[in-house]
């Protein structure tokens, strides 16, 4: 059970963690507050950075020890395809889904008036209607190229008959300029992660057209990355890290502490938002359309519950194998496991997982689009739904 | 939609500006760079110390909003970023959407030893170059923009002493008059008076001035006390 004294001690135990202004950012900020850094014996720092760039930057030189990371960016980093290279890895995810994708309000209005339906296929469809002729040129954003954001937005773009290369432009902007972009006509609409479509929403200047879950049910989203380094330097820190970690997800896992959990990250020095911009996606009670009833969206995000902690290997593999297509090229499957294998510590998660005395998963691989609901891996571990949305075989 | 000129550069549009390599760079040719940085005063020192060593810098700007468009119709060699620019991601997506053709832009680490990158990042100086320029010349670019963000930084620094200096000096300032009013003595003598007390609990005279303000200023407040 957990019995902290029995743990190996901290390497280091003052720390400094990097976060970027998400909601997601909740399990690093959530730990601090609740003092769960201070019960494994660490003292954190927690700093706000302005680019995913940043993060990976000053994780690989060690500005910062660790940091909320995209969950491709581990991957993308030790393979050298996106700026610096580093050997990278994360021992625990931080939380499944938490995106949307979001069109301003001229598109969103023609979709309306050919589709009545919610579902993320049917407003797919209707915004290739929109777009026949070819005549159009719309231009989506993405948080960045190594994202889940731009697989789910060319997976639902697919869904509903849309080439992502050629008949749509996407292109990357920092998420705190998604909104002023959609609304000065610069973007069309976008996919990021909260609070930033539920603001667009209440501003009026765009209206969701699918969420993250409806793409992609429970898809990895945000993981805790450290370099491979500094975690031989420090395996005693990295394991009290995580382990906070995976106490304050679980206390997230709770419905009832996401009210307080949205009122302490619209602080000034975490989000610096109003209260009403995050309640939408931390609540599950979510609105699409301003002035429309919100619908009820229970894994929006997804902290604690589903074995949201857990760093599966097939989701790494998918992952680089999505961003081999992407940049053009394709990486070999011996390729692909290999550094997936080196980057996603299945290993990492058991070991903090048996000194919390909670079960794990015993595959480091599991498979997909099998399951409406919730379902039952092995005795003891439950996984959530993961329908991902169909692609018609003329894709 | 058409798309206001500063991002007309999409991916699909920024493989074809892409797609046209820079010539290759001959010894005789200066190297062109693009500075990106929101802090205009710093940016200027910056172009004026690269120009003045030979660099041509192409255009300074203050977001990468812009630098899409600019890239593609400029061809520079480097880029030159600030390394707490937001707009770093939209760089990077530059130079990946590129990867499948020619690549003029890659981060400079992959031509650079560790020591040299983590300094330049602690500087705040992050750098794409081209692929066909040798990166021992994308290095004294680099170089420089690093001493100039120090040498910016120390000015700062020193501002910020200048300012903290004139602030102490009006504590003071006011605490003289403030003694000088509550006991009707000269100026100077209200300045020995605080000079000997901060002498006495061996604090500094700003400090001593802070201690003055609050009780004096304290006693007006709560009236005839005094």
């Amino acid at each position: 059970m957990n019995d902290i004294s029995r743990l190996a001690p901290a390497e280091k135990s003052s720390i400094t963690l990097g976060f970027l202004r998400l909601t997601d950012s909740a399990p690093l900020i959530m730990a601090q507050e609740l003092g769960l850094y201070e019960r494994y014996g660490l003292q954190v720092q927690l700093q706000r950075e302005v680019s995913w760039a940043n993060v990976r930057d000053r994780v690989v030189i060690g500005d910062l020890d660790a940091a909320q990371m995209l969950a491709p960016l581990p991957l993308a980093t030790s393979m050298g395809i996106g700026g610096m290279r580093a050997d990278m890895l994360t021992g625990l995810a931080l939380s499944l889904s938490g995106n949307a994708i979001t069109l301003g309000e001229p598109l969103s209005a023609e979709i309306r008036a050919r589709t009545t339906s919610t579902d993320a296929a049917a407003t797919a469809r209707a915004l290739a209607d929109c777009l026949a002729g070819g005549s159009r040129q719309v231009t989506l954003a993405a948080a960045h190229t190594f994202s889940c954001h731009i697989l789910l937005l060319r997976r639902w773009l697919r869904a509903g008959g849309i080439q992502p290369q050629g008949d749509v432009n996407i292109i990357v902007l920092p998420p705190e300029q998604m909104v002023d972009s959609l609304s000065r006509g610069v973007i069309d609409g976008f996919c990021v992660g909260e609070p930033w479509n539920s603001i667009a929403v209440q501003q009026g200047v765009g209206s969701v057209q699918a969420t993250g879950y409806q793409v992609w049910n429970n898809a990895p989203e945000k993981v805790l990355g450290v370099t491979e380094s500094w975690h031989r330097l420090h395996p005693g820190t990295h394991l009290r890290l995580r382990l906070a970690l995976m106490e304050s997800c679980a206390w997230l896992a709770d419905p009832a502490n996401r009210e307080e959990a949205a009122r302490v990250l619209s602080q000034a020095h975490y989000l610096d938002l109003p209260l009403d911009n995050l309640t939408p996606s931390l609540s599950g009670r979510f609105t699409l359309r301003k002035g429309e009833p919100p619908i009820d969206c229970p894994h929006f995000h997804v902290f604690g519950r589903f074995q949201a902690g857990f760093p599966w290997r097939s989701d790494g593999e998918w992952l680089l194998h999505d961003m081999g297509a992407l940049l053009g090229k394709s990486f070999g499957p011996d390729e692909i496991m290999s550094q997936v294998q080196r980057s996603f510590r299945t290993d990492l998660y058991r070991e903090a997982a048996r000194h919390l005395g909670i079960a794990s998963p015993s595959q480091d691989y599991k498979s997909y689009d099998q399951h409406d609901t919730p379902w039952e891996f092995e005795p003891g571990i439950e996984l959530g739904a993961d329908r991902v949305l169909d692609v018609p075989q003329a894709q | 939609m058409i798309p206001e000129s500063n991002i007309a550069c999409t991916p699909a549009g920024v493989q074809a500006c892409l797609r046209i390599v820079s010539p290759p760079t001959s010894a005789s040719r200066p190297v062109t760079v693009i500075l990106v940085d929101d802090d205009r005063d710093r940016a200027s020192l910056v172009e004026a110390r690269l120009g003045e060593v030979g660099f041509e810098v192409l255009s300074v700007i203050p977001t990468a909003a812009g630098l899409l468009y600019q890239v593609a119709q400029r061809e520079p060699d480097v880029v030159i970023i600030a390394l707490d620019s937001p707009d770093r991601d939209v760089l990077e997506s530059l130079s990946v959407t590129s990867a499948h053709n020619p690549r003029p832009v890659v981060m400079f680490s992959e031509a650079g030893d560790e020591r040299f990158i983590n300094d330049a990042i602690r500087a705040g100086v992050t750098a794409y170059q081209a692929e066909d320029i040798s990166p021992a010349r994308v290095r004294v670019a680099i170089d420089i923009a690093m001493a100039q963000f120090s040498a910016f930084s120390s000015l700062r620094e020193e501002l910020d002493d200048t300012r903290r200096q004139l602030a102490g000096r009006k504590l003071v300032e006011k605490a003289k008059g403030l003694l000088m009013a509550a006991h009707g003595v000269s100026e100077e003598r209200a300045f020995a008076t605080m000079r000997k007390l901060a002498m006495d609990k061996s604090r500094s005279l700003e400090e001593t001035a802070r201690d003055v303000i609050a009780i004096l200023d304290g006693a007006e407040l709560s009236g005839e006390d005094t």
